[in-house]
C-alpha cells in the first residue's frame, strides 16, 4: 500500500510538471492554433540560463532570469518567425516550429556539450517521511509551484483583459480583431507565457532525483504532447488533468512493471500514449476539448 | 513536372493558355532525356558512397511522396510515417528470410516478400484509419505520434520478429535469377555490387511511384483530396465521400511508406529499430515542406535535399569554412548540418511558400520576357479557403 | 508524335550510356595488391608512406561524451606515434566521421571510409557495427575495434571488442558484492538495465551469476530517456533486494543512487563502466555517489597510479586543457595502441595488408596497454580479457575514480563462455 501511495504521489508531482509544459502548448494553441513543436527547446533554454547564472547571482535571481530568458526566446520566435508567415495553413506553421526547434536545440546542446549542469536549487536531496511514505522536497515544491502557477493562470485567463483578449482571439480571430484586440500582441504574449512556464518546468525536471540539466532534458517535453492532447488542446483545465494523468500513468507503469511483464518491459514511456489513444477513441477532441462546430 | 500547375488547373479557364506557354515539348523532353541518361549512367562512374546516398534519397523520396499525398494534398498531419516505414522494412525481412539466422522468417521469394510487405503496411494504415478518421489536425498529428512509440516498443521487444535492439539481417532481393547482393557482377568492365544493382531498382520504383501519385493527384481523386484539405465539410456537401477518401489516402500513404521501408532495408542490409524513431518522422515532414506541399516533384526535391545535405557536409567538412574537423572544437559537421537543415525549414516556409518546386517554376518562367505569368498559386490557394 | 520522340530519346540515351560506360574510371584495371615498398606488402588504406585509419564516432548524438574522449585520445596517440617516427616508417592518419548516432550516417560513413582506410580504430554504436557486419566479414575484411563491450559482437575475426564484455563485467561486479559487501546465497539483487544490447548483455551476466551463486534477480528495464529512477527504487525496495546492479548511463546511476539514499534504502549499488561520468561529481548527487556507489571497469581508471596513466593524463591535459578526463580516454587510448601493436607486428611480418593486420592481431596474446589488465586477442570468440577492476567515485581523484579492488577475474567469470 505504501508503495502505491509513493508511486501515486510521485506521479502526481511529476504530472504537475508535465501540466506546466502542457499548459504552454495549450496557451499557444488557443491564441494561434499552432501546435508548438519548439516547446522542448524553450524548456532547454530556460534551464540553461538558470544553470549558467546560479553560481554568480544566486538561485532565485537565476531562476527569474531563466523564466525571463525563456519568455524572451518564446517571444522572439513569435516575432521573428511565426509572424512572418503569410499563408494560412496551421499545419505548415507546426512544421516551422520543428525547424525552429532544430535550430535552438542544436545551439543549446552545443553549448551544454557533455556537461551535466546543476541548477543550484535550495531543496537538495531532502526527503519528507510521513509514516511509511517518503517523498522528496523537490517533488513537493514542484507540486505546490505548479498548482499555484496554474491557478494564477486560470484566474488571469478569466478575469484580466489579457485573458479575455486571448479567449476572444481563440473564439474567432476576425471578430476579435474587429473588436480591437491586437492579435499580434496576444500571440506574442502567449509565446512568452509558454516560454516562462517551460522554464519553471525545466527547473523541476532537472533537480533531484534527476542529476541535472543536460542535452537530453528536452526530451521530457515529448511527454507533454499526450498530456495536452488527452486533456483537449484548447482547454487549460484539460492540460492540468492531462498532465496529472500522464504523470501518474507513467509512475505506476514503471513501479509495477514486474507485474506487467507480459507486455514487455520498459512500459513507462509507452503508457501515456496508450492512454491518450484510448481517450481519443472515445472523445476525439480530448477530455475537455471543445467539440468542433462546423460552419460552411 | 510541376504539380503546382495542376493545382491551379482546378481553376479551369487558365489551363490551355498556360500549357502552351510553359510546355513546349522539345526542350522539356530533351532535359528529361539528359537527366535520364545521367541517372542511368551514374553507377558506372561514381563511388558506392554516392550511390548509397542516392539510394537513401530515392527511398526517402518514395516515402515523402506518400506523406505528401496524405499531409500535403489531403491536409492530414501525420507524425507516424516512420512507423509504416518500419512495417515495410521488417515485413520484408519476415517474409523473405528463411529463419535460419534466428528471428522468424517465412522463406518466401524476395519479390513476393516485397509486395506483401507493402501490402502489410497498407493494412496497418487501414487498421489505424478508424482512429485517424475521427481526429483532425493537431489531434491526428499527435495521435500518430503514438504509433512511433508503440512501434518502437514492439521493435525492441518482439525479438522473434524483429531481432531486438541490434535488428536483423535483410535478405537480398532477387529477381529473375539476379540477386542484388554484394557478389560482384561485371558490366562493361565495371564491377557491380549491391549498391550499383539496387540503383536501378530504386530508379524504377521511384519512377513508378511518382507517376502513380501524379496520376492520383491530377485525376478526380486528387481534386477530391484537395477539396477535403481546403474545406472538409464543403467537400462532403458537394458529394465527396470524405471518410472513404481519408481512409483511402491513409492506406495509400502507408503503402508508399512501406515501399520506402523495403528499399531502405535493402540498402542498409540490416534493419535497426533506432532508425525508425520520431526524428525520422519529423525529417519526412520537413522534406515535404522544403520541397513543396502537395506535389510529387516537391516531395522528391525535398527528400533529396534533406537526405543529401548531411552527407555532403560530413564528407566535405574539411573544406568548409567555420566547420571544424570532429574533435577540434568549434562547430562539428553534424551540428552544421542541423543548423542548415533547421534554417532551411524556416526559410522555405517564410520566404518560399510552395517550396523548392515553386522556386524551380519561377526560374523556368523568368527567362521568357513577355510570357504572361499567371497569379501566384499561393494566392489562389488562399482564396480557395 | 510524342511517343516516337520519347522512344528515340530513350534509344539515344541507351546508346550513349553504353559508349560512356566503356571509359569509366571505376572499370577494373586488373591491379590487385599495390605491391610492396621496401619488401613490405601493402594494400588498401596505405598510400605512399601513410597509413589511413578510420574513426566512426558520435560527437553530436547521445554518446557524444564517450565519442569525444575516445576520439581525442586516439588523435593524441596518432600524434605521438608520428612524432616518434610512426610505425616502421609509416605515418598514421585518422579520418574522423561523426555520425551523431544516426544509422543512416553511420552506414554512409562506413561506406565512404571502407575503401580508403586500412582499418577502424573506433566504431561507436553496436547496432551500426551489426548493420555493416555482413560487409566487414564478407568483403572488406578490415580490422574494426568497436567502442562497445557487448558479447554479441564477439565471434568475427575482424570485429574485435577490447577488454571484458558487459556480461563478464557484471559477473565480476556481483562477485565483488558477494565477497566484500555481504551479499549471500538466497538474497535478491535488483538489476536496472537499459533496453538494448548493453543492458541485455549485462543481464545475461547477472542471470548467469545468480544461477551459479543461488541469488534471485529482480529486473527493471529502462530507456535512455528515463532520468528519474524513483519508480525503480520504490519497486526494488518493495522487492527487498540486498544490492543493486545498474547497467545504464551516468544520469540514471546518479538518480538511482540519490533516490536510494534519500529513501534510506542503503544497499550497495554497482554499475558497469558506462554508468559513470566524472561530470556527476559536480552535481548534487555527488555525496550519495561517493558513499554508496561502485563501478566495474575493464581497466584501471585514468587517474591510476601507473607511469603510463600519469603520462597520458599529463599529455591529454596539455593537448585538450578544457576537456574532462574520463574512462573514454583510457578506452580510446587502449584501442588505438592495440591497433598500433597489431600494425607493428604486421610490419615485422612484412605484410601490411588488411589480411596481414588481422592475422597480426591474432598473435597479440599478452598486450599490456598500461592500465592494469592484459589483453589476449588470440581467440575471436572470447573477450580479450576476463578481468574487471572495481572502482568508486572520489572527488579528489583525477578522473573522479579510485581503485577499490585491483584487476581480477572471478572464478565464475573464468568458467563463463559468452553466448553459452
Amino acid at each position: 500500500m505504501s508503495t502505491f501511495a509513493e508511486l501515486l504521489l510521485n506521479g502526481l508531482s511529476l504530472g504537475s510538471v508535465y501540466a506546466l509544459v502542457a499548459l504552454g502548448f495549450v496557451v499557444i494553441f488557443r491564441a494561434t492554433e499552432v501546435v508548438n513543436f519548439a516547446h522542448a527547446s524553450l524548456l532547454l533554454a530556460g534551464g540553461y540560463v538558470t544553470a549558467t547564472l546560479h553560481d554568480d547571482i544566486g538561485f532565485w535571481p537565476a531562476l527569474l532570469a531563466g523564466v525571463a530568458g525563456a519568455a524572451l526566446v518564446g517571444a522572439a520566435v513569435e516575432f521573428l518567425v511565426m509572424r512572418r508567415y503569410r499563408g494560412s495553413d496551421q499545419s505548415v506553421l507546426a512544421i516551422v516550429t520543428i525547424g525552429v526547434d532544430i535550430l535552438l536545440t542544436t545551439e543549446l546542446t552545443r553549448r551544454i556539450g557533455t556537461d551535466v549542469l546543476a541548477l543550484g536549487d535550495p531543496w537538495g536531496d531532502a526527503v519528507l517521511t510521513v509514516g511509511p511514505v517518503s517523498i522528496a522536497h523537490t517533488r513537493i515544491a514542484a507540486f505546490v509551484t505548479a498548482s499555484l502557477l496554474i491557478t494564477v493562470f486560470l484566474l488571469a485567463f478569466r478575469f484580466t483583459s489579457w485573458g479575455v483578449a486571448m479567449r476572444a482571439a481563440a473564439e474567432s480571430p476576425e471578430t476579435a480583431a474587429l473588436m480591437g484586440v491586437r492579435l499580434g500582441r496576444v500571440s506574442l504574449g502567449a509565446w512568452a507565457v509558454a516560454g516562462g512556464l517551460a522554464a519553471v518546468a525545466a527547473l523541476f525536471l532537472t533537480v533531484f532525483p534527476t542529476p541535472g540539466l543536460e542535452r537530453a532534458t528536452s526530451l521530457a517535453a515529448l511527454k507533454a504532447f499526450p498530456a495536452a492532447i488527452l486533456g483537449g488542446l484548447d482547454s487549460t483545465t484539460g492540460a492540468l488533468v492531462g498532465g496529472l494523468l500522464v504523470g501518474v500513468t507513467e509512475s505506476l507503469a514503471t513501479g509495477y512493471q514486474s507485474d506487467l511483464t507480459f507486455l514487455g518491459r520498459g512500459l513507462g514511456d509507452l503508457a501515456p500514449y496508450v492512454v491518450m489513444v484510448a481517450i481519443l477513441l472515445i472523445r476525439p477532441a480530448g477530455l475537455f476539448g471543445t467539440k468542433e462546430l462546423a460552419r460552411v | 513536372m510541376s504539380e503546382v500547375l495542376t493545382r491551379d488547373e482546378t481553376g479551369g479557364a487558365v489551363r490551355p493558355v498556360r500549357r502552351r506557354r510553359l510546355r513546349s515539348p522539345a526542350p522539356r523532353a530533351a532535359a528529361g532525356g539528359v537527366c535520364a541518361v545521367v541517372l542511368l549512367a551514374l553507377p558506372f562512374y561514381v563511388d558506392r558512397f554516392w550511390l548509397e546516398a542516392g539510394l537513401f534519397a530515392m527511398a526517402a523520396a518514395i516515402g515523402a511522396i506518400g506523406l505528401n499525398l496524405l499531409t500535403g494534398a489531403t491536409g492530414q498531419l501525420s507524425m507516424g510515417h516512420a512507423f509504416f516505414l518500419a512495417v515495410g522494412a521488417y515485413g520484408y525481412c519476415v517474409f523473405a528470410a528463411d529463419g535460419s539466422d534466428g528471428p522468424v522468417g517465412l522463406g518466401l521469394p524476395a519479390w513476393l516478400a516485397a509486395v506483401l510487405a507493402v501490402a502489410v503496411s497498407g493494412i496497418a494504415g487501414g487498421l489505424f484509419s478508424p482512429i485517424a478518421g475521427r481526429l483532425r489536425g493537431a489531434y491526428l498529428g499527435i495521435a500518430t505520434l503514438a504509433l512511433i512509440f508503440i512501434g518502437q516498443h514492439v521493435l525492441f521487444n518482439a525479438r522473434d520478429l524483429t531481432g531486438g535492439f541490434n535488428g536483423r539481417d535483410v535478405p537480398p532481393l532477387s529477381l529473375f535469377g539476379l540477386t542484388f547482393d554484394d557478389r560482384e557482377l561485371v558490366v562493361a568492365d565495371v564491377p557491380f555490387g549491391s549498391a550499383e544493382k539496387l540503383w536501378y531498382v530504386g530508379l524504377l520504383l521511384l519512377l513508378g511511384g511518382a507517376l502513380f501519385a501524379r496520376g492520383v493527384l491530377r485525376g478526380r481523386p486528387g481534386r477530391a483530396m484537395n477539396a477535403i484539405r481546403d474545406h472538409r465539410i464543403a467537400a462532403g456537401v458537394i458529394g465527396v465521400p470524405v471518410a472513404r477518401y481519408r481512409a483511402g489516402v491513409f492506406v495509400l500513404s502507408s503503402m508508399y511508406a512501406g515501399l520506402a521501408g523495403v528499399l531502405l532495408a535493402l540498402v542498409f542490409q540490416r534493419t535497426v529499430p533506432d532508425y525508425f524513431g520520431i526524428t525520422l518522422s519529423l525529417d519526412y515532414l520537413a522534406m515535404i515542406v522544403i520541397g513543396g506541399l502537395g506535389s510529387v516533384a516537391g516531395a522528391v526535391a525535398g527528400a533529396a535535399f534533406v537526405s543529401l545535405l548531411p552527407q555532403l557536409l560530413t564528407r566535405y567538412s574539411d573544406a568548409l569554412p567555420l566547420v571544424s574537423e570532429p574533435g577540434m572544437g568549434g562547430i562539428a559537421p553534424g551540428e552544421a548540418a542541423r543548423y542548415l537543415y533547421g534554417a532551411a525549414v524556416v526559410a522555405v516556409v517564410l520566404f518560399l511558400p510552395g517550396g523548392l518546386v515553386r522556386l524551380a517554376a519561377r526560374l523556368r518562367v523568368k527567362p521568357r520576357p513577355g510570357a504572361r505569368v499567371t497569379p501566384r498559386p499561393g494566392a489562389v490557394e488562399g482564396e480557395e479557403r | 508524335m510524342r511517343t516516337t520522340h520519347t522512344a528515340r530519346l530513350a534509344a539515344g540515351a541507351l546508346a550513349a550510356l553504353l559508349v560512356l560506360a566503356g571509359c569509366s574510371s571505376k572499370a577494373k584495371d586488373g591491379g590487385g595488391d599495390k605491391g610492396s615498398a621496401g619488401g613490405v606488402k601493402t594494400g588498401e588504406g596505405i598510400s605512399g608512406k601513410t597509413i589511413s585509419l578510420g574513426v566512426l564516432t558520435d560527437m553530436s548524438g547521445v554518446y557524444a561524451t564517450l565519442g569525444k574522449s575516445v576520439t581525442q585520445a586516439q588523435q593524441l596517440y596518432v600524434k605521438q606515434t608520428n612524432a616518434a617516427g610512426g610505425v616502421c616508417g609509416y605515418k598514421l592518419a585518422l579520418t574522423v566521421r561523426d555520425h551523431g548516432y544516426d544509422p543512416q550516417k553511420a552506414v554512409s560513413g562506413y561506406t565512404e571510409l571502407a575503401p580508403k582506410v586500412l582499418g577502424f580504430t573506433q566504431f561507436i554504436g553496436s547496432p551500426f557495427v551489426a548493420a555493416v557486419k555482413q560487409r566487414i566479414d564478407g568483403r572488406d575484411k578490415a580490422l574494426v575495434l568497436p567502442q562497445a563491450w557487448s558479447a554479441t559482437l564477439l565471434g568475427s575475426p575482424y570485429i574485435r571488442p577490447i577488454g571484458s564484455t558487459y556480461d563478464i563485467e557484471t559477473i565480476n561486479a556481483i562477485d565483488f558484492l558477494m565477497k566484500e559487501k555481504g551479499l549471500k546465497k538466497g538474497d535478491s539483487i535488483g538489476h536496472v538495465y537499459f533496453e538494448g544490447d548493453y543492458g541485455e548483455n549485462a543481464l545475461t551476466g547477472s542471470r548467469y551469476m545468480a544461477k551459479q551463486a543461488g541469488l534471485k534477480v529482480v529486473e527493471q528495464k529502462i530507456k535512455p530517456t528515463d532520468n528519474d529512477m524513483t519508480g525503480q527504487v520504490v519497486a526494488l525496495k518493495k522487492a527487498g533486494v540486498k544490492a543493486v546492479v545498474i547497467s545504464a548511463g551516468p544520469r540514471q546511476a546518479a538518480s538511482l543512487v540519490g533516490v536510494a539514499a534519500a529513501l534510506k534504502f542503503g544497499v550497495p549499488v554497482i554499475g558497469n563502466n558506462s554508468a559513470f561520468a566524472p561530470q556527476l561529481l559536480a552535481t548534487a548527487a555527488a555525496p550519495a555517489l561517493e558513499a554508496n556507489y561502485y563501478v566495474a571497469s575493464p581497466s584501471l581508471p585514468i587517474g591510476a597510479d601507473t607511469p603510463k596513466a600519469k603520462k597520458l593524463v599529463a599529455d591529454y591535459k596539455a593537448a585538450y586543457p578544457k576537456d574532462s578526463l574520463d574512462n573514454g580516454v583510457v578506452a580510446g587510448w587502449t584501442a588505438a595502441s592495440a591497433f598500433g601493436e597489431a600494425l607493428k607486428k604486421a610490419c615485422a611480418a612484412k605484410d601490411l595488408t588488411r589480411e596481414g593486420v588481422d592475422k597480426a592481431l591474432l598473435t597479440v596474446d599478452a598486450f599490456d596497454p598500461g592500465f592494469g589488465t592484459t589483453q589476449d586477442f588470440s581467440d575471436p570468440k572470447a573477450a580479450s580479457s576476463k578481468e574487471s577492476v572495481i572502482l568508486r567515485p572520489d572527488k579528489n581523484a583525477v578522473g573522479g575514480m579510485k581503485v577499490v579492488r585491483e584487476a581480477e577475474a572471478s572464478s565464475v567469470a573464468q568458467g563463463y563462455t559468452p553466448g553459452a
